[in-house]
């Protein structure tokens, strides 16, 4: 690469980095003879943060509600200056912001719930996204290939469900399940109720409804109830699916 | 008689097509309007399972499939992306694309994927430096490759050729085709004050083997490419302009950002496909 190309590069990396006017004076400072219009330069920053913004936005639409404006501004503007867009799939830029939110839970004085949340909501984007595909058969009774588990120190799955109703979810250990339902290609969500986590033991290890109900004395048509409403949620395929 | 780059590679005029876009993944492998083929952004596909993948196979049972970059950097100071490259690869084969293309531009920066067309100075260096990667991509991907004119807003520093004559350069040399966006031509000549017709006059027209159309929006001091409306009037104009020197060539309406129904844009593509029959009439 000609050096005359490096240059130009290096001082648009610059500026990108940080768009501004003192950033963009020096942009003009590096290529002295520049006539175009600041204004029209000056588009290009505004674009490349605007992407990460409205990424971010998408991504994270109740944890920028919970957070308040103010708050929710400003971890916008300073996750951008890390440079997350390492992917070219613009979404993947929003993988290291739960980290980010939960690093500045203190000194930015965000709800202690932040951290979940966006934890909870990266997740549904990644499930909702996730490249392991649902078989179109099985032959026994198996894991949704989708399926991700967080555990959490709030409520979280009860305060995504209210939609705004409940202002900050319970504080209390949750167990939560994520999937993305093999026919509608959505994510479902639900706590790791007792039931869940028997079906999903029953399809890891093989175990049949009967086997279940002789070890733990529970009727056999309450499992087999359980097992056909957890398929049809998609948590575990069935072969009778 | 001059050789046209779809002629030597044997490519066919696919008639109008409009993008797979998200709002549309349920409603368009159904729909019962008239359509030619589809347009998708690789991106939104190499690595997103789930809902876009269905999709994109419902609508390749149905249409050709032409897969349009965002995210190359053909233009850029990094080496190219071999995983993206070879992802792409992967998924032209799958669709079995008859041609792909992306933007003439750069959109990474020290390994940042800045998620933007980034405008390119027009100079003999830059050509030096993106022709080799072209060559390199078209020998990765294994079939013809359209890169597009983009939009700008200003003009980079040190510039050293018209911008038609630096397009020319890259293709020519590069040997690859145009992907002619008539609104970014319009969009530029207005934002830059030239005529847009002499400007496609200047153009190697023979390598163009697909034409965008798109909306824009305007502002007191300059006109964003921004994809969310309808194409005006003067596109239109520009449009058959450019047909009547190209003869038929497929078309793609772009509708990115307030994005209307399905049939809406389906619409713009109907005149879009009464303006190609009309200019073969001719």
């Amino acid at each position: 690469m000609k050096p005359s190309l490096k240059h130009f590069f290096d001082s648009m990396g610059t500026y990108l980095a940080r768009p501004g006017g003192e950033s963009l004076e020096e942009l003009y400072t590096a290529h002295p003879e520049w006539r175009a219009p600041s204004s029209r330069v000056s588009l290009y920053g505004d674009f490349v943060r605007g992407h990460v913004r409205s990424a971010l936005e998408k991504l994270f639409p109740m944890l920028r509600g919970a957070v308040g404006a103010e708050a929710w501004n400003a971890l916008v503007e300073d996750y951008t200056l890390t440079r997350p867009a390492r992917h070219h799939e613009v979404n993947h830029m929003g993988e290291g912001f739960p980290a980010f939110v939960a690093d500045g839970v203190s000194s930015r004085g965000l709800p202690p719930h932040a951290p979940a949340l966006a934890r909870f909501e990266w997740s549904d984007f990644a499930v909702f996204s996730s490249q392991a595909e649902s078989p179109e058969r099985v032959e026994r009774l198996t894991p949704n290939p989708t399926l991700l588990v967080l555990e959490q120190p709030y409520r979280i799955c009860a305060y995504v469900r209210a939609k705004g109703a409940v202002v900050v979810p319970q504080a209390g250990d949750e167990l939560a399940l994520l999937w993305r339902h093999p026919a509608h290609l959505v994510t479902y969500y639900q706590e790791a109720t007792p039931h869940a986590l028997l079906v999903l033991k029953m399809a890891v290890e093989g175990l049949s409804a009967s086997d279940v109900a002789v070890a733990t004395g529970m009727p056999e048509a309450d499992i087999l109830g359980a097992v056909a409403r957890l398929s049809r949620d998609g948590l575990v395929l069935s072969p009778d699916a | 008689m001059v050789v046209t780059y779809a002629r030597r590679h044997g490519l066919q005029p696919l008639g109008v097509g409009i993008g797979l876009r998200r709002s549309f993944y349920e409603e368009l492998p159904r729909t019962e309007r008239a359509l030619d083929w589809v347009e998708i952004i690789p991106e939104n596909f190499l690595s997103l399972g789930g809902r876009p993948q269905r999709a994109l196979d419902a609508c390749r049972e149905r249409w050709p499939v032409l897969p349009h970059g965002v995210g190359l950097d053909i233009g850029g100071p990094d080496a190219l992306d071999v995983d993206y490259v070879t992802g792409l690869a992967a998924l032209v084969k799958r669709v079995d694309a008859p041609f792909f293309s992306d933007h003439l531009c750069y959109s990474r920066l020290g390994g940042v994927y800045l998620h933007d067309l980034l405008p390119l100075p027009f100079t003999e260096a830059v050509v030096e430096h993106v022709v080799p990667r072209v060559r390199e991509v078209v020998a990765r991907v294994g079939r013809p490759f359209l890169l597009e004119n983009p939009s700008y807003y200003a003009n980079m520093p040190g510039g050293t050729l018209s911008e038609a004559d630096f397009l020319r350069h890259v293709v020519e040399e590069a040997d690859c085709g145009l992907l002619l966006d008539v609104n970014n031509v319009y969009v530029n000549a207005r934002n830059h004050g030239y005529d847009a017709r002499a400007f496609m006059d200047a153009l190697p027209l023979e390598r163009v083997a697909q034409i965008h159309l798109a909306g824009h929006t305007i502002y007191p001091d300059v006109i964003i490419d921004t994809h969310g409306d309808r194409v005006c009037d003067d596109v239109w104009s520009l449009y058959r302009y450019v047909l009547d020197r190209t003869g038929p060539v497929s078309t793609l309406i772009e509708w990115d950002q307030d994005i209307p129904s399905m049939e809406a844009v389906l619409d713009e593509a109907d005149l879009a496909r009464a303006a190609l029959r009309e200019g073969a009439g001719r």
